[in-house]
């Protein structure tokens, strides 16, 4: 079980996923579930008539604007990164929280590094699978390293120019 | 020039605490190379071939006295007494140990100076007219909106891993003296039909292996939203940009596959969604910002005495005053060139003692500024004409007075093979070869303006597809020849040069440029440049003039 | 004929590897003719990874008796650069330095010699 971590209260706690990911080729199973985004558009309606939680797994090229119809209805967004240098769902996530108002889980899996949580949190992620073994100390420690941030994102972090002008 | 307040200084402390602990479970093995690599780039540390390389950052390349003594410091201290001045204006040092970047960071910090994001798929240094503030046919100073940019952009959450590096420069007069159409993005400022100011921006410049000339997706941004417009600009970027390949994840590969009618309907379409007050600077927070760009000059009358005398008695401080000395917009002052290119010296380096050099005349002699152009060379921006001779004197001494400027020996040279990873052949010593052959000031001023841009590998670092001579390093077979091409141009008349004819051995290159240049004394009319002499009869004479031989 | 080198971590100088540890200097170098050799020191090399960054094998070629890297990019390491010729590993002087810049093979020709010997 890979580790899992989630902003609670505003802090980095290490939480269990209720979640099952289950892939296109694969047969469901019972409970909550994050689907890709083809097999969700197939079998979203049915799996949320049941009364599951439903989730999407987004891939790197894939666009978030597709789900805009349906975000109310889905618990989680994960975030799919290939490579941790591929920065295309830091504009996905950002446009989820900041655009489309989604107010539901956003969740970073993949290629994730402590070394991005400070962005990643900025643009609106706030769960996390890291695939270099940290845990959620480390990915607090890592959020905190700047007492100021120049530029609006998604967080309610006020940028210095506001905090030169109060 | 722009003073750090309190949150700046709590900025780059937590920059270098943040990368002294990176650094630290590097060394330790706790984390692995390939991801501190884009770490290490962030905060300007390439590893190269003798040794790590920092690359300082120098906004919109302005320094102070201060700042450039503690740049000569520690050059001294941690590298071999030199620095080197790049194509983007910063200062590179090249022998710098990975252990010791840390404290390094925290030295510049002290003088509100820092490395961030000079490498890296980021928004890199953002570089602005070196007249900027001392020019009398701006519209305002580039430097204010550069150091807004700059602030954006620094750890901007969602453009810190983009499919590729980012470039943008800053003009605000009616001469670019930024080379803005060879930029991710140009910036142009102009004036609106009721007065008001914007920019014209430009997208998809660069050169490299494919290069292009940025294409203007929109005559005419209000200024007030220039920071909501670069997020629409990056967003798209960052979304659509290729990732597949490392040599077409430029936004240059976007916007031609696109189109730029297309592009900047998606930029369009994207800032219409976007809400600018939520990037937009406020006006109090530009006023902030320009209050430091004021410097505060005496009146004087337009003509100094002391300057004529020393003119009409001194024929070699004319000379320099021909090449090297621009007017300024205020009465009494002018703007000196400092030339970093002396024949037989490696073109942008300085040493430690030139550096503190600079700064001394910089303080005593131009209102404590100092300021770096993409070309390699230094500027002193507010000298009184009064002071010229005492200020000439001093770069004389110091061997920073080369009346070259412009002209053939003027040579812009990436480090190239001689340090550089990516490079495929030496750049420098084949500029200060022909820097050498060149050098006698007579032959260099009847000459008159010519630029030659010798880069050591397709990454065009050297500019050399918009050199009126440019050349290009390139590995045949292990031996290292040369590719010449003419009529490039990286100002107004922007223009990518021409391929003279097959790529020459490196012993064949001076003497080559030395053929063209006699084509050029023969050929020109008129007072005809280099260029234009180019321009009017093509390639044909130059290519026959330097592979006669092969006939 | 290959020499496996890298780049030390703490400070980037060019290494060359010899029997399991690290040389400064190129002439000091193991010799690997034997490929199943030379990539388990490559191996090796590169999973000491708080030691060297980029261990690669470089082929090298013989000349006046004297091995030298076969490629221009590996002498320059192997020397330092040719515009300061008191920097780099070329400031200790010595024969074999001097062999390497004399040296023969896919990186000379005569107007090089001249750019790289510096007045």
């Amino acid at each position: 079980m890979p580790t899992h971590i989630r902003l609670r209260d505003g802090r980095m706690a290490p939480v269990e996923d209720p979640f099952t990911y289950v892939a296109d080729d694969q047969e469901l199973v019972p409970g909550d579930v994050i689907l890709s985004l083809t097999r969700f558009q197939a079998e979203g309606d049915r799996l949320l008539s049941e009364g599951r939680a439903v989730g999407v797994r987004l891939e790197a090229g894939e666009e978030v604007e597709a789900l805009a119809y349906d975000l109310p209805r889905i618990a989680v967004v994960a975030l799919a990164f290939p490579k941790f240098r591929d920065g295309r769902h830091y504009s996905n996530a950002r446009i989820l929280r900041e655009r489309l108002g989604y107010k539901g889980e956003i969740r970073a899996v993949g290629d994730v590094l402590r070394e991005q949580a400070g962005f990643m949190l900025r643009c609106g992620f706030d769960a996390f699978e890291p695939a270099d073994g940290s845990g959620a100390q480390q990915w607090e420690a890592a959020t905190r390293r700047f007492r100021h941030v120049y530029q609006r994102a998604a967080d309610d972090r006020e940028p210095a120019f506001v905090e030169r002008d109060s | 020039m722009y003073r750090y307040d309190a949150i700046d200084k709590d900025f780059v402390a937590d920059r270098t605490a943040e990368f002294r602990e990176q650094v630290a479970r590097r060394l330790a093995g706790e984390i692995t190379e390939e991801q501190f690599k884009p770490i290490r780039l962030m905060n300007g540390l390439y590893l190269q071939l003798h040794a790590y390389m920092l690359r300082i950052a120098i906004p919109y390349g302005t320094l102070t006295s201060k700042k450039l003594r503690k740049l000569a410091w520690i050059a001294s201290t941690y590298d071999k007494g030199y620095g080197h001045f790049t194509t983007r204006t910063n200062l590179q040092l090249h022998w710098i140990k990975l252990k010791d970047a840390p404290e390094i960071l925290g030295h510049l910090a002290d003088v509100e100076m820092h490395a961030m994001q000079t490498s890296g798929n980021v928004v890199r240094n953002v570089t602005a007219d070196p007249y900027a503030g001392a020019t009398a046919d701006e519209l305002d100073d580039p430097r204010v909106w550069a150091e807004a940019i700059r602030q954006w952009s620094t750890l901007h959450p969602e453009f810190s891993f983009l499919p590729r590096k980012f470039k943008i420069a800053v003009t605000a007069a009616a001469k670019d003296r930024t080379a803005a159409k060879i930029y991710d993005i140009g910036l142009a400022m102009r004036r609106g039909r009721d007065g008001e100011l914007g920019f014209e921006v430009m997208v998809g410049g660069g050169l490299g292996r494919t290069p292009y000339l940025g294409a203007t997706i929109r005559e005419f941004l209000p200024t007030r939203h220039l920071l909501s417009y670069l997020e629409a600009i990056l967003r798209v970027y960052n979304r659509y940009g290729r990732r597949d390949n490392i040599w077409k994840a430029r936004i240059k590969v976007l916007v031609a596959s696109l189109g730029a009618e297309e592009f900047a309907r998606q930029v369009e379409a994207e800032w219409a969604k976007s809400d600018p007050g939520h990037a937009d600077l406020p006006d109090i927070e530009l006023a902030r910002i320009r209050a430091d760009f004021r410097p505060a000059f005496e009146t004087l009358p337009a003509r100094s005495e002391a300057l004529e005398t020393a003119k009409a008695s001194n024929p070699a401080f004319a000379r320099f005053l021909r090449h090297n000395v621009h007017p300024h917009k205020q009465p009494g002052y002018a703007i000196v060139d400092v030339s970093l290119k002396t024949p037989g010296q490696t073109p942008g380096d300085i040493t430690s003692g030139q550096m503190e050099v600079v700064a001394d005349l910089a303080e005593r002699y131009s209102l404590d500024e100092v300021r770096v152009n993409y070309q390699q060379n230094l500027l002193l921006p507010h000298v009184k004409l009064d002071d010229l001779p005492t200020v000439w004197a001093a770069l004389e001494a110091a061997g920073l007075a080369t009346p070259n400027i412009d002209l053939i020996s003027d040579i812009i040279a990436c480090p190239g093979l001689d340090y550089c990873a990516l490079a495929n052949a030496r750049a420098i010593p084949v500029a200060q070869h022909i820097a050498e052959r060149f050098a006698d000031p007579e032959r260099a001023e009847t000459i008159g303006e010519l630029k030659i841009k010798i880069s050591g590998c397709i990454n065009a670092c050297g500019h050399h597809h918009v050199g009126h001579i440019g050349i290009l390093g390139v590995d045949k077979k292990g031996e290292e020849f040369y590719q010449v091409t003419l009529g490039g141009s990286g100002e107004d008349d922007a223009a990518l040069g021409q391929i003279l004819g097959p790529a020459l051995p490196a012993d064949k290159v001076t003497e080559a440029v030395e053929q063209m240049v006699e084509v050029y004394l023969r050929e020109r009319r008129d007072g005809e440049r280099f260029l234009d002499t180019f321009r009017r009869t093509g390639v044909a004479p130059f290519k026959e003039a330097v592979y006669a031989d092969a006939h | 004929m290959k020499v496996l080198t890298a780049n030390r971590l703490s400070d980037g100088e060019v290494v060359f590897w010899k029997a399991g540890h690290w040389v400064e200097r190129f002439a000091e170098a193991e010799l690997f003719d034997e490929p199943e050799r030379a990539e388990e020191a490559e191996g090796q090399a590169k999973s000491a990874h708080t030691v060297v960054v980029d261990a690669y094998l470089i082929d090298v070629v013989e000349s006046e008796g004297l091995w030298a890297p076969l490629s221009f990019r590996e002498r320059i390491r192997a020397l330092g650069p040719s515009n300061h010729t008191q920097h780099g590993k070329q400031a200790a002087g010595g024969e074999d330095i001097a062999a390497l810049r004399r040296a023969h093979g896919a990186a000379r020709s005569t107007g090089r010699v001249a750019l790289i010997k510096r007045k």
